[in-house]
């Protein structure tokens, strides 16, 4: 494989026009990336999922190059058309609309030719592959004092045309003082056999309020991962949502600091896999300072052959007194073949803090089974009805009415 | 040598040195030096084979450092493997004829070993350095069948029992420490109870490090045949000094069918002093193996003393309905770390186990609980239910929950809890009212912290856990 | 017996009591009532110890300096705080509190602490004569008793602990009527000419069943006017609004 990386660097290199100081900073992520390599189990963050493995076993000659000189036609069907929102559409890792017609034209600004900078985490090789190879990093900022009056989906689309190439996307967004933003990232993938790679970094300032919707629902053999980082200022508040189905493989890292006091940080998420798909969910959250919050909820279920993990991570540094964090996963399995693996931790190293987590897993309680029965469901009615109330609960902790609404239609709860 | 004393001793009441001449193998880990140990222990040659397996194995073991708790590096060539008081070469036939140094050294431990003075109805090995240097009771507990000596007597009268168990548990390759005690063992019990027999006393075996720059590698087995019960308890203790001393020990229990062994640990090695200096590293490796059908394996550990506790007393499920169980009460303060939980690893149909936790830092320390419950596809109808509780003493310590949950069976159940608190001003503050100073105020919620831990424990012990809990916090409120 | 002069307290700079003075003698009961946010509680605090007041001015008890002793100490020498909210204790059964509150008591006064025979014994009987079910002894010290539970478990460790100054903190808020009787009637069986209470309180029910010697209103930090038991029955039909 390193062959092929050097190969498809260089021929990046050579057809694109990036900037000295960004070819020198490409350079040094693609030294990093060639050094570590995909990560493998030995690494604790990828100890349940070995990425290297996943890689090998499920895609064929993978290569790093592709090209993004001509444009894509989009396939306007996948358009969400019951809600009115802006566009940011992604083909094949290529932009090809950047539409905010709802909005006042100066509240936004899209900077599309920046500076790469060192990734945060220097243990992630998988940010130096992206820093790499990455063809345009993109800043998105929302100005001070300014709410998005309509949300805006970033649509995820691969077509036929892409075969197991390797895509990376960089998106940075920035939510000035009293901003707001609610962001859909949707992925339609009709690709087959992609590593796919996406790093958003969102900064979240004072008073500000970021909600996150992520779905992956539409079944794909494309191998994903996206590594979110969120910092967040004082009396912030950030929404993650997680909708984990669709891709063969998909690993969601959210790594959120809580910088400011009183910020606070809401993650939910739901695996609903089938066949041999195998998701995970891993968070850090970060109290770094006093006075903040976060809550997190998981939930699963799993069918076939399939394995969902979540790691969870609360961490509180000593200045962070008062910090509440929680913590929940539970998963269903429903087939002999399903794994689900949970790690939920806390670090803690301040006294006045109320911290708890707790993880559950098994199948349908057969007694309510029986009890749905004997009220007239078939076994499938009933399996189905607990299933939706077991997922339900996580969808009902989506602040926003009618994107909780579109959630429902599409998971059909 | 020379050996540092340390003067202040008001904190550690078992920091004290017995002055007693001892015969040791030399510094450092070699062939040589195991022949020393195999020899001095007149081991049959396959014994001796056995551990030079390990320490061929070990060549190739790193240790590992996985771990929260970081150490500087042992020099392993700078420790003496081998340490006996003189004239226990040949154990003597009656504990009167032991060095009454010896005697009065386990009297001040408050394990008195003469007839007279034994304490009722517990049987006690007492191992001293590298050696057993007498056990108790043990005509009347051959008049039931039950087996209780030095691992090493057992290796010359009972070859068959070891050989077919030893390592059977914890295998040779295991990790690196656990292969370094199977090369180096110097001494530990050996306990054998027979199909269908309730062991009439608690046995115990009391662990005390005495010598200086010497690390002890006890090895200890445990096997309870078909339909037996067995309640045993080790207790250990080591002088104070400025150097850090290394315990590894290794322990396997096997439990038959039917079979029910309760494993019980008030540790209190020497902790180091308030700066961080000195103290044991215990690096443990304990290990349950439920083989047979409804077998149970139950282990308790009040773990107060130690610089550095790192230790995971597990149990593998391997008989249909086994049970397993591991009730945890770890306790840090000053410059203290531990690493410390468990492992359960379902594969038995209808198994189940139990963890509970209770984890309390003060000072400067850091705890960490770390567990792995695993149910393998084949164990149906498994189930696990797992509560870490931790109590943080100021903002200058740390607690850590890292739980692995692994679940491939549809039909079976985990369930995992943890809390963090801390005692709140206004709980003191009623307590206070109450008449009580503000350091018995502490230990009393302490123990109610821990009570569901403290109620595991052989009534003999309870009260004297109870008293370590709130003796370990001193110092660490105000 | 108690002597506060002067008393002023503040927390974070705000100024709860000011120019407070009072005076107990042996034998006597006192009532205190005031609306919410007249100082009532903190009064109590203060009495017992509880830290982080600002303080100035003096309270002796039995000419003793109190804000020279620690709570403990303050406990040793015979004050009793009955706790608006008691706390609840995970895992310590109320018994063995109980005991180890009463022997280092006991201890500190230079008394014999008792064992656990001579303890239990003490137990029962002081159980029957309040008419306590004994069984709330054997729980968790307070965790998952009722209100009134609570209130029931401060005033049998009162009579255990044979205090000479006894402080209820607003200890009839949340009884009904037959467990304010009962409450009531510990107190009164307490009574003796050493012994002194101090009734910190809003309403003026509990007074039906414990006859105070005085009654003092305390309002904006400070005690406006002190009386005989009918002050009591006057503040209940003006209300406190229109005290002034």
């Amino acid at each position: 494989m390193e062959e092929q990386l050097k190969i498809d660097f260089e021929k990046l290199l050579e057809n694109s026009n990036f900037s000295k100081k960004n070819v020198e900073i490409k350079r040094k992520n693609f030294n990093d990336f060639i050094e570590k390599g995909f990560p493998n189990r030995r690494e604790e963050n990828w100890k349940f999922s070995d990425l290297n493995q996943i890689i090998s076993k499920n895609i064929k000659n993978l290569s790093f190059y592709h090209d993004l000189s001509k444009p894509n036609k989009i396939d306007q069907s996948i358009f969400i058309d019951s809600l009115e929102h802006n566009k940011l559409v992604f083909v094949n890792g290529r932009i090809e609309k950047i539409e905010f017609d709802y909005e006042e034209k100066n509240k936004i600004q899209i900077l599309d030719d920046l500076v790469l900078e060192k990734p945060n985490n220097a243990n992630n090789s998988l940010l130096f592959l992206n820093n790499a190879f990455v063809s345009k990093y993109f800043k998105l900022i929302v100005k001070k004092n300014y709410s998005l009056l309509k949300p805006l989906v970033i649509y995820n689309i691969t077509n036929k045309d892409l075969v197991s190439k390797s895509v990376n996307l960089k998106v940075d967004i920035l939510l000035e003082e009293n901003s707001s933003l609610k962001l859909i990232e949707l992925s339609n993938d009709k690709s087959t056999t992609n590593f796919i790679n996406i790093n958003y970094n969102f900064d979240v300032q004072k008073n500000s309020i970021l909600k996150n919707y992520k779905i992956d629902n539409n079944s794909n053999s494309n191998v994903k991962y996206c590594f979110n980082n969120i910092n967040q200022d004082t009396n912030s508040v950030s929404e993650i949502f997680l909708l984990s189905s669709g891709s063969e493989f998909i690993k969601n890292e959210i790594n959120c600091n809580l910088n400011g006091k009183y910020a606070s940080a809401f993650v939910n998420g739901i695996f609903n896999l089938n066949e041999t798909k195998h998701h995970e969910i891993k968070t850090n959250i970060n109290h770094i300072v006093e006075n903040t919050k976060s809550y997190q909820l998981i939930k699963g279920v799993l069918e076939d052959k399939s394995k969902a993990v979540y790691q969870g991570k609360i961490f509180v540094e000593s200045k962070a007194q008062k910090t509440d964090g929680y913590q929940l996963s539970k998963a269903i399995l429903l087939n002999d073949n399903t794994e689900f693996n949970a790690k939920p931790e806390l670090e803690i190293y301040a006294d006045d803090v109320k911290c708890s987590h707790g993880s559950a897993s098994g199948s349908l309680n057969e007694d309510s089974i029986f009890y749905l029965m004997s009220r007239g469901l078939n076994y499938q009615e009933a399996k189905k009805l607990l299933i939706n109330g077991f997922l339900l609960d996580v969808v009902e902790k989506i602040t926003d009415t009618e994107i909780k609404n579109l959630i429902k239609n599409i998971i059909n709860l | 040598m020379r050996e540092k004393q340390i003067d202040q001793l008001k904190d550690y009441k078992y920091g004290f040195t017995t002055d007693i001449e001892s015969i040791k193998a030399p510094k450092g880990l070699n062939k040589e030096v195991i022949k020393f140990i195999s020899n001095a222990k007149k081991e049959p040659k396959w014994m001796f084979d056995w551990r030079m397996k390990a320490f061929e194995r070990l060549k190739n073991l790193k240790e590992p450092n996985w771990q929260k708790p970081k150490y500087p590096k042992i020099n392993y060539q700078d420790i003496y493997y081998y340490s006996a008081p003189k004239g226990t070469g040949e154990k003597p036939k009656s504990i009167d004829e032991l060095d009454p140094k010896l005697l009065e050294t386990y009297k001040k431990l408050g394990i008195p070993l003469q007839e007279q003075q034994r304490l009722n109805g517990i049987a006690v090995d007492a191992v001293f350095d590298s050696v057993s240097v007498a056990t108790t009771f043990k005509d009347k507990l051959n008049e039931v069948g039950v087996i209780f000596c030095s691992i090493s007597e057992a290796i010359q009268k009972h070859p068959e029992l070891v050989k077919k168990y030893l390592g059977s548990v914890i295998p040779l390759t295991d990790h690196y420490f656990a292969t370094l005690n199977s090369a180096v063992f110097t001494d530990g019990s050996f306990v054998y109870i027979p199909p269908g027999v309730r062991c009439p006393m608690e046995l115990s075996t009391y662990f005390r490090i005495n010598a200086s720059q010497t690390g002890q590698f006890e090895r200890t087995l445990i096997i309870a045949d078909k339909g037996s019960y067995v309640s045993y308890l080790e207790g250990c203790t080591a002088p104070m000094r400025d150097e850090n001393q290394l315990h590894a020990a290794n322990v396997e229990l096997v439990a038959l069918d039917n079979a029910e062994i309760k494993y019980s640990t008030v540790q209190n090695w020497y902790p180091g002093d308030d700066n961080g200096k000195g103290g044991i590293y215990n690096f443990v490796t304990k290990r349950g193996l439920c083989k047979g059908i409804n077998s149970k394996i139950s282990w308790t550990q009040v773990e107060t003393g130690s610089a550095i506790t790192w230790k995971y007393p597990s149990c593998v499920l391997q008989g249909d309905n086994s049970i397993g169980e591991f009730y945890s009460i770890a306790i840090t303060n000053n410059y203290q770390k531990a690493d410390t939980g468990t492992k359960m690893i379902h594969l038995g149909k209808n198994t189940k186990s139990k963890i509970i936790s209770k984890g309390i830092s003060a000072g400067f320390s850091d705890m960490t609980y770390r567990g792995l419950v695993e149910i393998s596809s084949k164990a149906k109808n498994s189930r696990n239910y797992t509560q870490c509780d931790s109590l943080l003493m100021g903002n200058k310590c740390g607690a850590h929950t890292v739980p692995y949950i692994k679940n491939k069976n549809p039909e079976s159940n985990i369930a995992h809890e943890a809390t963090t608190s801390k005692i709140s001003e206004e709980q003191l503050h009623y307590c206070q009212q109450r008449g009580l100073n503000p350091e018995e105020a502490v230990g009393l919620i302490v123990n109610g912290f821990c009570k569901e831990v403290l109620q595991q424990l052989p009534m003999e012990f309870a009260v004297e856990a109870q008293k370590l809990v709130g003796i370990s916090l001193e110092g660490s409120v105000g | 017996m108690l002597k506060i002069k002067n008393l002023k307290a503040d927390i974070d700079s705000k100024s709860i009591l000011n120019n407070f003075n009072l005076q107990i003698k042996p034998g006597e009961v006192h009532a205190i009532m005031g609306p919410n946010g007249s100082g009532k509680s903190t009064l109590s605090n203060i009495l017992s110890g509880k830290k982080g007041y600002d303080v100035s001015g003096e309270i002796l008890f039995e000419n003793k300096n109190l804000f020279e002793l620690e709570i403990e100490e303050r406990a040793h020498k015979g004050i009793f705080l009955a706790f608006q909210y008691p706390l609840e204790i995970p895992g310590v059964n109320t018994n063995i509190f109980l005991k180890t509150s009463l022997n280092a008591i006991r201890k500190a006064r230079g008394e014999k602490e008792l064992d656990a025979i001579e303890f239990l014994k003490l137990v029962k009987l002081k159980a029957k004569e309040l008419k306590f079910d004994e069984e709330i002894l054997n729980r968790q010290l307070n965790v998952g008793f009722s209100g009134g539970e609570k209130k029931k478990n401060e005033i049998l460790q009162m009579s255990i602990l044979n205090p000479k100054l006894s402080i209820l903190d607003e200890t009839d808020s949340g009884l009904d009527i037959d467990a304010l009787k009962i409450v009531a009637d510990g107190v009164n069986s307490l009574r003796k000419k050493d012994n002194s209470f101090l009734i910190i309180t809003h309403y003026q029910r509990l007074l039906d069943y414990i006859k105070p010697d005085y009654v003092h209103v305390l309002m904006e930090g400070k005690i406006i006017k002190s009386g005989g038991p009918e002050l009591a029955l006057e503040l209940e039909n003006k209300g406190y609004e229109n005290f002034n």
